[in-house]
């Protein structure tokens, strides 16, 4: 009779622990690879709004980290790793460009000489 | 209760209502936004074959932002999650674009190359059709097809009064030598040195020979191969002109260049 109350107390008490966000070690670790991972390939907070937006929300994740509010860090952190690959991913599509460029500006040399030299 | 804490209690109720309906219209709004970015993304074939991957994590992502708008209260999380499901289509969309520009790199490289070979034969046709002209250039400056072969003559200006070394001034004339010389490798010349009758005769033998020798050394020096070249010295020896004059002296101090045929076939030494 008097063991009831404990065992809906346990039930509530586990419920609200399913409830509560783990801490998102994991996914700060992610974020922080994607971040060195966008600087590695020249991504920078000035060049890059995505980059700066990153680095933004990631210091916000780690102060949340601080405050124990698992659940801001975790969105944080998921949407600064996100931002930080739309970040690397510009980068890379514009290096990709400057090299088409570069290969259009020999190509149209070439034909320059070698109609010169018809 | 009086008239005043209802109208308060209406208002409040009021102002929750809006307050739900804005974060609600918000979250609405970030849904339909992720929706028709990766409704974008998954009909492009291109995008399908290049970043299939990140076009999954968006429809995952957007699947997660559809089904949490159904709870109450869960606005963030389906602006959370429609955001993510935007950054995948975009990431899938800009992955693509780098890997079109590369492949069109790669296509334009071939192109490059292709081109790079046609400019160096076209070149290299220029030059031969330059030989040629720098044969009949050789042919009608310097000589006689004679029974001894294409000869060419270095005349006595180009040393200096008793002088072995080749002066700057025949810096032209040698490169055309060494330019003809590469453009038909098969070939080798013979230089002879020459000189007029005045002076001993050893003095006039070495001379001439180290006028020929310092001819050869120079072409050695400008790449070509030392086993395509004989030099030999003939002192005053088979003079062209009578040395009774200086005139006639002068035209016999000279160093000449005879060249084989194209097979490499060079007339015997005098």
């Amino acid at each position: 009779m008097s063991i009831r109350p404990l065992f809906a107390a346990l039930a509530v008490l586990a419920l609200a622990g399913c409830a509560a966000d783990p801490a998102p070690n994991e996914q700060i670790r992610l974020t922080e690879q994607a971040l060195e991972q966008a600087k590695a390939v020249g991504a920078n907070a000035d060049d890059q709004p995505e980059m700066k937006l990153a680095e933004d929300k990631f210091n916000r994740a780690k102060g949340n980290m601080a405050d124990q509010s698992f659940k801001n860090a975790r969105m944080r952190a998921e949407q600064a790793e996100l931002d930080a690959r739309l970040a690397e991913a510009k980068v890379l599509t514009l290096k990709s460009e400057e090299q088409l460029n570069l290969l259009n500006t020999r190509i149209a040399r070439l034909r320059k000489q070698l109609g010169d030299a018809q | 209760m009086n008239l005043n804490s209802r109208a308060l209690g209406g208002l409040l109720l009021m102002a929750c209502a809006s307050l739900y309906g804005c974060a609600g219209q918000h979250s609405e709004t970030a849904l339909q936004q992720a929706g028709a970015d990766f409704q974008k993304v998954k009909e492009d074939s291109n995008v399908l074959r290049i970043a299939p991957k990140d076009v999954i994590r968006a429809g995952e992502s957007l699947a997660r932002a559809d089904r949490l708008s159904s709870y109450w209260g869960s606005g963030s999380d389906v602006v959370h999650y429609a955001y993510l499901s935007q950054r995948y289509s975009e990431i899938a969309r800009e992955h693509t674009n780098q890997v079109l520009n590369e492949e069109r790199a790669a296509k334009l490289e071939l192109e490059r190359q292709r081109l790079q070979l046609a400019l160096r034969e076209s070149k290299l046709l220029s030059v031969q059709q330059q030989g040629k002209w720098l044969e009949e250039q050789i042919v009608a400056l310097a000589t006689i097809q004679t029974d001894r072969g294409l000869v060419m003559t270095l005349g006595d200006m180009l040393f200096d009064t008793g002088e072995a070394e080749l002066k700057n001034s025949a810096n032209r004339v040698v490169l055309k030598i060494v330019q003809f010389l590469q453009l038909n490798p098969k070939r080798v010349v013979r230089i002879e040195g020459y000189t007029d009758s005045t002076g001993g005769k050893q003095d006039n033998l070495k001379l001439s020979r180290d006028r020929a020798q310092s001819v050869a050394d120079v072409l050695i020096d400008l790449g070509i191969d030392d086993k395509r070249i004989q030099v030999e010295g003939y002192g005053d020896e088979f003079p062209v002109e009578a040395n009774a004059s200086e005139r006639g002296r002068a035209q016999n101090r000279r160093v000449e260049i005879v060249f084989s045929d194209e097979k490499g076939q060079l007339g015997a030494a005098r």
